[in-house]
């Protein structure tokens, strides 16, 4: 798989969901919430004697609201493996390692999930030290400091990549007032900057990590009831308090943005363009039409990938990204174009395909394929507990809750011809547009 | 993991099968286990691969599961590229999942497989290649036939020989060297363990022999290696319980209508199907044989880089298997588990002084451990590595960071694990290691590397057994006898190589700073490995411009 598919799957972990009028998810499941306003999502499915368990912190790089703070929500998320009074990291990590449970965490621009996958026996305790942890965090200001050398080390790691740099680049170009402005590691200058924010770390904690900004989701081999009696145990007492952050929104883009940005390492030259979208609504018929829209247009069957990709090998790979999102993101579409003095033809191509989108009707069968597509491949991708758990996590970030799921099913299926016309005229139009031109040097 | 979803293999031959070993379930039945027990002794006698004989269908029934998955498994690899056609294998491969057949272009088969959500491709790691795939049942009878056409009839036409010339060329000359230096790091350190045998390139091969590749070269690949009796295969999921079971009763009648595979008659069809294929197995490559290492030698890959990746290791005597490897796997994973904080090397660099992202160690080749948080399946190798994994740190700490590594390793041979460290560690991967195979598709590919490695006892249940087993002195001793620090290679890219060269060389204090307090214990221990002694010949090390790696 290519760099760049690599990358588009890990932003859009989740098939684009499409069609049916029934119920799409497979397993029944139990919602329940506290009074505190924990929610707990229960997925009893066979799974021989593994469970997955999520908890879903709503905070994401979005929630980095004050200056000089980008990439916090992810360093945090570093943090949150410190320790308590109770179970100071040494015997924290202990407890894990003893159980053999695979444990990590990842930060979107969304959303912080912290993961454990574990044998069910080992679920009561895990409940214990998750819900310990969620309450009581308490680090020493070395440690801190000592992490945010970590977190840097993750920063050079990631930007030897010519995509990682030009997904940093984009944010900062196309957003002027929203957080979307960065990536969710954030600023190097604010990495940097890390180290001397402990106490602005503690004020994190108390803002964000409540029960009422906080979900759990938990699937594989277990019983609902006694589960259920537990979670209430242990988090019952945890006090809510969670204030949402004033985000400003983004204004509305007036016109074309465009830049260039050098790579100081070899690479095929990458084009992107990128169009500002709308959030995540399974109500907003534009929204989910554009879900389907990108891959009719871009995906691997489409007439201009199969033409620039396959047959005239103009460009070395070429896909869409509909991204969903709690606010505006960008709808874009990637090109790693062979020859230098072709990038101008194939964005003319990449427009072009736009305005056909545009006026004329995609073909019926294609979208009932692309609709039942959506469908298979949502329900191949529910095999292990971590994988339910994980794509029920996004959409626990999205909205706080799962039910949604079968929203934008039903939406997507009825998805037309003319819902696809639409939503390219309302989103592929010049003002809303942003253009990169990457190209590598010659070190 | 219940026992039935891990088949083994037993020399009896089945009714109806033209292969000489049979297939059946791990029931418990006294007389299986016995043949599993010569299997395992004829196993042990003669090595990975020599017991393979087997084409029998390696099987993974799993109940609930509505897709099926298939891996064929073909004995080849890029240890099979002839000499100046390094990357033949993995093209060939490419040119059988990625481009057209003879019924259909590949645009033609990428619009099928659309609406079925499935596709299929192919691995091609240093001696096995695995054409693998997963649907669900509703789109099987749609599926089977172009994965059966990809295998059986592919076009070779040129333009799909191009492109994906043009894509590894790619992979080679920008990804490669560019996008991820501490990739890059370890392939430098792959080449270099293995320079000099069948394993000493990378699989997608070099710059000039990826230009030199002809069509005629990937047919003539194609017919040597893809053949009916270098083929097994692999099948899992919505299979019957008690499907390639010898048995009395007449199988289920089977069609050639490309529109009636299902998941009963599936592995009868693909029998008929691969027999087409012509017959004969080449000659197989014979294991490396590593020269033995001389000391501590260095690449350095000098490159304009924000930050120094640094690899090492050494060939490793033992593969899995051998009791020997259990026990020095526990140690492995006290010293480094892939990513996983609990390692010894993952605390002393990233935690207690925030030098990088993360650090492991590894007693089998584990490529692309950046994209992955458990190890890849069907990338078995006869030889494998000793291999630690230091993700790039700042420049001016790459001196200290290497240090730091080697004296852990360095303590571990002195003392051993403790018998507190022992314990928890085997109480750790007991559990673990379940995570290793979480779908039907990775228990299939186990139970494909239990063939390869001619394991009658699957290894992940071996190694589950093992953990209550070996006790505290087989792991030191096999500490002990597989690791040292006096031969070694270790390969790293960095900014300024010369000034590192000059510093290993005179073996150099490489003293630390840091931006924020450490605690009085870790600036004791930082003293120590300042200066933790590493003899460099001048002679040893090696400065090589990132542009001329992987040239030819």
């Amino acid at each position: 798989m290519s760099n760049l598919l690599r990358l588009l799957l890990l932003l859009a972990p989740l098939p684009l969901l499409a069609a049916t009028p029934a119920r799409i998810f497979p397993y029944a499941y139990e919602k329940h919430t506290l009074p505190n306003g924990l929610t707990a999502i229960l997925v009893p499915m066979p799974s021989g004697g593994i469970v997955a368990y999520y908890s879903v912190v709503r905070t994401g790089s979005r929630d980095e609201v004050e200056e000089g703070k980008s990439g916090f929500a992810h360093f945090f998320e570093h943090m949150m493996f410190r320790g308590t009074p109770k179970y100071p990291q040494a015997v924290y990590e202990g407890i894990v390692t003893k159980m053999g449970a695979n444990t990590n965490a990842y930060t979107t621009n969304d959303h912080t999930a912290y993961h454990l996958k574990f044998t069910k026996s080992d679920l009561p305790k895990v409940i214990e030290i998750e819900a310990d942890r969620f309450q009581n965090l308490a680090y020493p200001k070395i440690v801190f400091q000592t992490e945010a050398g970590a977190v840097y080390g993750e920063y050079r790691k990631n930007i030897a990549s010519p995509f990682a740099l030009l997904f940093e680049r984009m944010q900062d170009l196309a957003y002027d007032a929203h957080t979307y402005k960065h990536t969710t590691i954030g600023f190097e200058r604010d990495i940097k900057l890390m180290p001397t924010q402990f106490d602005y770390s503690l004020q994190f904690f108390k803002r964000f990590y409540r029960p009422d900004n906080t979900v759990l989701v938990i699937a594989g081999d277990f019983e609902p009831k006694p589960t259920l009696a537990l979670i209430e145990k242990h988090y019952g007492g945890w006090a809510r308090g969670y204030v949402a952050p004033a985000i400003t929104p983004e204004p509305p883009q007036k016109a074309e943005r465009t830049a260039e940005v050098s790579y100081p390492g070899r690479t095929l030259p990458i084009l992107t363009v990128a169009y500002k979208g709308d959030a995540f609504s399974p109500d907003n018929r534009d929204f989910v039409a554009a879900l389907l829209l990108g891959e009719l247009a871009f995906g691997e069957t489409s007439e201009l990938r199969k033409r620039l990709q396959l047959r005239e090998q103009r460009v070395q790979t070429i896909a869409a990204n509909i991204p969903q999102n709690r606010d505006q993101p960008l709808f874009s579409i990637f090109a790693m174009i062979k020859q230098a003095d072709d990038i101008a033809a194939v964005r003319d191509e990449i427009y072009q395909t736009l305005e056909h989108f545009k006026t004329t009707p995609v073909d019926a069968t294609r979208l009932r394929d692309l609709k039942r597509r959506n469908k298979y491949g949502f329900l191949m991708s529910l095999d292990t507990p971590d994988a339910v758990a994980g794509a029920l996590a996004r959409f626990v970030s999205l909205t706080g809750d799962i039910a949604v799921i079968d929203q934008l099913y039903a939406a997507a299926d009825a998805v037309t011809p003319e819902d696809i016309m639409n939503a390219a005229k309302k989103y592929f139009v010049p003002e809303r547009r942003n253009v990169i031109v990457l190209k590598g040097g010659q070190s | 993991m219940s026992p039935e979803l891990l088949a083994a293999k037993s020399r009896k031959r089945p009714e109806g099968e033209t292969s000489s070993q049979g297939a059946y379930r791990r029931t418990g039945d006294l007389r299986r286990r016995a043949a599993a027990l010569l299997c395992l002794f004829a196993a042990i006698l003669s090595g990975p691969q020599r017991v393979l004989a087997a084409q029998a269908p390696v099987l993974v029934p799993v109940a609930n599961d509505p897709t099926v998955s298939v891996r064929l498994w073909f004995k080849v690899g890029a240890q099979d590229d002839p000499p100046g056609k390094e990357g033949l294998a993995a093209l060939t491969a490419a040119m059988l999942t990625e481009a057209a057949t003879q019924q259909h272009g590949y645009d033609q088969i990428l619009d099928r497989l659309f609406p079925l959500a499935s596709g299929y491709g192919a691995s091609s790691s240093m001696e096995m290649t695995v054409v693998s795939g997963r649907t669900h049942v509703d789109n099987l009878a749609d599926f089977y036939p172009l994965l059966r056409d990809a295998v059986l009839a592919p076009a070779f036409k040129p333009e799909d020989l191009e492109r994906l010339r043009s894509r590894a060329l790619n992979q080679v000359e920008n990804q490669l060297r560019f996008a991820s230096d501490e990739e890059l790091g370890k392939a430098v350190l792959y080449h270099d363990v293995f320079g000099g045998t069948p394993y000493g390139h990378l699989e997608v091969g070099t710059v000039a022999s990826l230009k030199g590749v002809t069509l005629d070269d990937v047919r003539a690949f194609y017919a040597k290696h893809f053949t009916r009796d270098n083929v097994v295969i692999g099948l899992g999921g919505a299979i019957p319980r008690d499907a390639g079971q010898p048995t009395d009763r007449a199988v289920a009648p089977i069609t050639t209508a490309p529109g009636q595979v299902n998941a009963a008659n599936v592995l009868e069809q693909l029998k008929r199907d691969l027999n087409q294929l012509p017959p004969g197995a080449p000659t197989p490559v014979p294991a490396p044989a590593p020269k033995p290492l001389k000391g501590v030698s260095v690449t350095l890959v000098e490159k304009n880089t924000a930050s120094t990746a640094i690899s090492i290791g050494f060939p490793l005597e033992i593969v899995r298997g051998a009791r020997e490897w259990y026990a020095l796997a526990i140690a492995n994973s006290w010293l480094g588990e892939h990513r996983n904080s609990s390692g010894r090397l993952y605390q002393v660099i990233r935690e207690q002084r925030g030098l990088n992202y993360g650090d492991y160690a590894y007693i089998e080749h584990y490529p692309n451990g950046g994209a992955r948080m458990t190890p890849p399946q069907n990338v078995a190798r006869r030889r494998q590595l000793f291999e630690i994994w230091i993700r790039p740190v700042p420049h001016e700490a790459r001196h200290f960071a290497l240090r730091a590594a080697l004296r852990e390793v360095d303590q571990l041979i002195k003392h051993g694990l403790t018998p507190a460290q022992f314990e928890e560690r085997r109480e750790f991967l007991k559990k673990y290691v379940l995570h290793y195979a979480s779908t039907t598709s990775e228990r299939l590919g186990y139970a494909i590397d239990d063939a390869f490695y001619g394991l009658a006892e699957p290894h992940l249940d071996r190694y589950r057994r093992l953990m209550d087993e070996i006790t505290l002195d087989e792991v030191n001793a096999a500490i002990r006898k597989h690791w040292q620090l006096a031969n070694m290679k270790i390969a790293i890219v960095t900014q300024g190589a010369a000034a590192l060269a000059d510093a290993l060389v005179a073996n150099a204090p490489s003293p630390i700073t840091y931006s924020s307090p450490k605690t009085e214990a870790v600036l004791a221990a930082d003293k120590e490995i300042a200066t933790f002694p590493l003899s460099v010949a001048r002679e040893a090390v090696k400065i090589v411009p990132v542009t001329e790696l992987f040239a030819k």
